[in-house]
């Protein structure tokens, strides 16, 4: 079992009620959301994807005292950071993190500068090990650039977060470009959620749609897929060297049989694309970043290992939980998947290089608790 | 061993011409007033490469931008569309992956290809 530092990538944390958000919302949206008399709120999460049959929370992480899993922080610091050497956790927000599944673009950019505010003041205050993605509404690149330079200065802020697509177009198209320019200059990596161009906003799958959430599940790669190849295919990182680009929950062991084809196809189509300097798999191998959960599953546990070695995954992994979802990857449950010598990069080690920290900063978490909290 | 492939004349500009040189089938570019050789086997699959298009390189200095470089010769495979430059044979993605190429010299108006033992 691995017992050394841990950084875990992705950690859903929520929002009990309607008000935690709108308290940070303008005036003008504040009352635009609750001056409804008896009809209530306008909703502030999109929520029309199919429904998890056992829910998609573990039931255990539902706080004791009420309330939503991953919505107490002292629920998540004694079952998640005071459960192994957790040196730093990326906040991915919940529910709200579909913002850019919502019709009006306007509204979802007013709702993700408001989240990341409440991300902020009531989780990055308590502990110093909480770290938060920036969401935005990419339905206003521009407007969602700006609001990741307004968190430029802010250490705690380490990422740009995509999720749900809402123009139907690849990510690496340049409509989203903006967002980069501002990830580049701001040095934050983007990370791509699994769900992306699927929960909130079609097409879910390739193909056609599907009727279950088990069939949705199964095929989450699919859009994280669709947009690595858009990344590249659209010179994304050419245009933006310094740029870095996190799959998240989307699983890995599909990784070289992508590339594999990824770069056969680019010998016969380069001329379709010829800003492209290098093979796909060698963007992918100096700018991709995969974390670990769900970790596929193969009937022998050296077929799966055996695949990630063949595109050097060992040193693009990085480990994340999805605490307190239904499907969560405990760390000794990984540990026991992947080969000891792995160990320390995946758990600490890749996540250190992915987000420009030195390992010898990231102390023991004994003065990680902030006075305030 | 030194094959002459015939008079100038018979090479139209930026056309490739099959010859036969020694054991082996050649197609022979003439590219303005350069000429460029190569043999007819493409080593991706063994496929008639110099049946292929034969343009200039077409680069992107930025994405979305689609540049042509005159001065260097491209061929791409009929059978599954690899690139390979003509000067030394290099695939465009691989320099270590070639198609085998043929020096040519011009004499007295006739071209000459110099067919050294085949490679495979």
């Amino acid at each position: 079992m691995y017992s050394g530092p841990v950084i875990d990538c992705d950690v859903h944390h929520a929002r009990n009620t309607d008000a935690e958000l709108i308290e940070y919302l303008s005036p003008g949206w504040r009352q635009y959301v609750t001056d409804r008399g008896p009809a209530g709120n306008v909703p502030l999460a999109v929520q029309d994807g199919l429904p998890n049959p056992h829910g998609f929370m573990r039931a255990d992480t539902y706080p004791k005292g009420g309330g939503e899993p991953g919505s107490d922080y002292a629920t998540m610091r004694d079952q998640l950071l005071a459960a192994s050497d957790v040196r730093r956790v990326i906040l991915t927000f919940g529910d709200d993190s579909h913002v850019a599944g919502h019709h009006n673009p306007y509204f979802a950019s007013e709702l993700a500068r408001a989240m990341n505010d409440w991300s902020v003041e009531r989780w990055l205050s308590k502990d110093r090990r909480l770290l938060s993605s920036i969401m935005v509404g990419s339905q206003l690149p521009d407007v969602a650039a700006a609001e990741v330079r307004r968190h430029a200065e802010n250490p705690g802020m380490v990422q740009v977060m995509l999720v749900d697509n809402p123009f139907n177009r690849g990510f690496g198209h340049p409509v989203f470009h903006p967002i980069y320019a501002a990830a580049e200059e701001t040095g934050r990596p983007v990370a791509i959620h699994g769900g992306a161009g699927g929960w909130a906003n079609p097409p879910s799958t390739g193909g056609g749609s599907v009727s279950t959430y088990f069939e949705t599940h199964v095929l989450w790669p699919q859009a994280i897929q669709t947009h690595l190849v858009s990344f590249i295919a659209h010179g994304v990182f050419e245009k933006y060297p310094r740029l870095r680009v996190v799959l998240v929950e989307g699983g890995s062991a599909w990784i070289p049989s992508l590339l594999w084809r990824f770069d056969t196809e680019y010998k016969g189509l380069r001329r379709e694309v010829p800003w492209l300097k290098r093979l796909p798999s060698e963007y992918f191998a100096s700018h991709v970043w995969v974390t670990t959960q769900p970790l596929e599953i193969s009937p022998q546990k050296e077929n799966v290992v055996e695949l990630l070695r063949s595109m050097s995954l060992e040193d693009r992994l990085v480990y994340s939980s999805d605490y307190p979802h239904w499907d969560a990857d405990e760390i000794d449950y990984l540990s026991t998947r992947l080969p000891s010598d792995w160990h320390r990069r995946i758990f600490f080690g890749n996540a250190c290089r992915l987000y420009g920290w030195k390992e010898e900063d990231l102390a023991p978490p004994r003065e990680a608790v902030r006075e305030s909290a | 061993m030194r094959v002459d492939v015939g008079p100038l004349s018979d090479f139209e500009d930026h056309r490739v011409r099959i010859v036969n040189a020694g054991d082996l089938e050649v197609g022979v570019l003439r590219w303005r007033d350069r000429f460029f050789a190569i043999h007819n086997r493409c080593p991706h699959q063994k496929g008639p490469v110099c049946l292929g298009i034969v343009s200039g390189r077409l680069g992107g200095a930025a994405p979305g931008s689609m540049e042509v470089d005159e001065e260097t010769p491209v061929l791409a495979c009929p059978w599954h569309g690899w690139e390979f430059e003509l000067e030394r044979g290099r695939a465009l993605w691989d320099k270590s992956y070639a198609v085998k190429v043929l020096p040519v010299s011009i004499e007295s108006g006739r071209v000459l290809l110099e067919v050294g033992r085949s490679r495979d």
